[in-house]
């Protein structure tokens, strides 16, 4: 007797019907990267896969007026050859860029990545810096979530049963801001972050930080904005020691939030340094000196 | 289930449960043993293979997903003549193999990034092999096989 069934959906109507079909328990299939791991060691809480991975609707990503259109079923390697989302989403497009190596690129998606829910998802921080939603479907309609409040922490999402995430919008960011995104793993490739951060931010014209976000990832059971740390930062003026500053806030935001841990020790100081570098390259400050180069 | 897909350049259908991977339809159903189960997890590349122009670890592909695909394997690599190609035949000559497990793998990400990218750099080769893990040989004959296949595929006219 197969685990689970298998069902192809090509349109996203024909997703929820499958997907809400009371005689199956059913689940969304994208890549499979997270999932085919799961399954392999625990039983599947599922009788019914549906894959999405070919709905049209959910495989482009588009600007429409102000704001840039991500299918939920986009690969990471479709998000790192966007040329629309290397000009707007660069953290993201660095983040999708850091993912796996080039098979799981390949197959992975974003949709996917967010549903999994997992705290050191390499998608999330782009998307909540870049203030995306999540736009759900299911058999009553069409809702948008903020992803930050999708997810409710480590593998837990406020998606229910019969919920397909379809694509994802964000604003485009106001002219002239940069966004990066940083990962500390466990070795230069194909790893799973340890920490991460994407930072978005712009200066004014008498060179102040006018706009600045700071999300850093696997920090925080929750993941969220440091809106205390982007608070000391704005209005000020870009430099080493402000950056300095700002990392060891945030770090101290993560401590607060989680107390001590085992990883603590290592993840307090990391944090520090991936915030601060981040900044510095946001402001295309130099590493070495601390001079500010436009 | 029926899947029906493009095997190494010819039309297979093949009747297999729904709940299975790709490398266990290709393994057990299709009798292509080239390909290699190493870590099952997504961490070694030893089960890689060419899924419509892309790399993919097809242990981590859901067999009825290469539906109406083009999948190619490591039995699908090989000269006119059926002997090595020019990539398997560097491999050999700059002492890429020894145990020989990753090896299916590292000739897929190796052709895979030679179609994409004919001129890559040793950056970009390393970047290519990032999901492939080789116990045996350090990578550098690997990284060098490549390269002088890239080479050797530019110099033919």
């Amino acid at each position: 007797m197969p685990l689970f069934d298998y069902a192809r959906a090509s349109t996203i109507d024909e997703a929820i019907a499958l997907l809400n079909d009371p005689r199956w328990v059913s689940r969304p299939l994208a890549g499979g990267t997270d999932l085919l791991v799961q399954v392999r060691h625990t039983k599947p809480n599922f009788q019914r896969l549906v894959d999405v991975s070919r709905i049209p609707a959910m495989r482009s990503v588009a600007r429409e007026e102000g704001e840039i259109r991500i299918g939920a079923a986009v690969t990471y390697t479709e998000l790192v050859e966007s040329p629309l989302l290397c000009e707007h989403a660069a953290c993201l497009v660095e983040a999708a860029r850091l993912v796996g190596g080039p098979a799981i690129a390949n197959t992975g998606t974003l949709g996917g990545n967010v549903g999994n829910g997992a705290a050191c998802a390499d998608g999330v921080p782009p998307l909540v810096c870049l203030d995306a939603l999540a736009h759900v479907a299911n058999s009553e309609g069409m809702r948008a979530v903020p992803v930050a409040d999708l997810l409710l922490g480590p593998h837990q999402t406020a998606l229910q049963p019969g919920d397909l995430i379809t694509h994802f919008t964000f604003p485009l960011l106001p002219a002239g801001t940069r966004s990066v995104f940083l990962k500390i793993g466990r070795r230069n490739a194909q790893a799973i972050a340890r920490l991460n951060v994407a930072v978005a931010g712009r200066l004014s014209a008498d060179g102040r930080i006018e706009f600045v976000r700071v999300v850093p990832g696997s920090a925080l059971p929750r993941l969220r904005r440091f809106t205390e740390v982007e608070d000391m930062l704005l209005g000020e003026r870009p430099s080493t020691a402000l950056f300095e500053a700002a990392g060891a806030a945030a770090s101290r935001v993560m401590v607060a939030a989680t107390g001590r841990r085992w990883s603590t020790d290592y993840k307090a100081i990391a944090l520090q340094a991936l915030v601060s570098r981040a900044l510095r390259r946001v402001f295309r400050m130099q590493e070495s000196n601390g001079t500010h180069a436009h | 289930m029926r899947i029906e897909f493009i095997l190494n350049g010819e039309a297979v259908a093949v009747e297999a449960p729904p709940d299975i991977t790709l490398l266990d339809l290709l393994r057990d159903y299709l009798n292509l043993t080239g390909t290699k189960e190493g870590c099952a997890v997504g961490e070694c590349g030893a089960c890689a293979v060419i899924k419509d122009g892309r790399l993919v670890n097809s242990c981590m592909v859901l067999a009825p997903q290469a539906e109406g695909c083009e999948i190619v394997t490591i039995e699908g690599v090989h000269a006119a003549d059926g002997g090595p190609n020019d990539l398997q035949q560097h491999f050999i000559e700059y002492g890429a193999v020894q145990c020989g497990i990753c090896i299916p793998g590292m000739i897929m990400a190796g052709e895979a990034l030679l179609r994409q990218n004919p001129h890559p750099t040793r950056a970009e080769i390393r970047l290519a092999l990032a999901g492939n893990l080789c116990r045996c040989t350090g990578y550098q004959q690997i990284v060098d096989a490549i390269e002088a296949t890239a080479k050797g595929r530019r110099a033919q006219p």
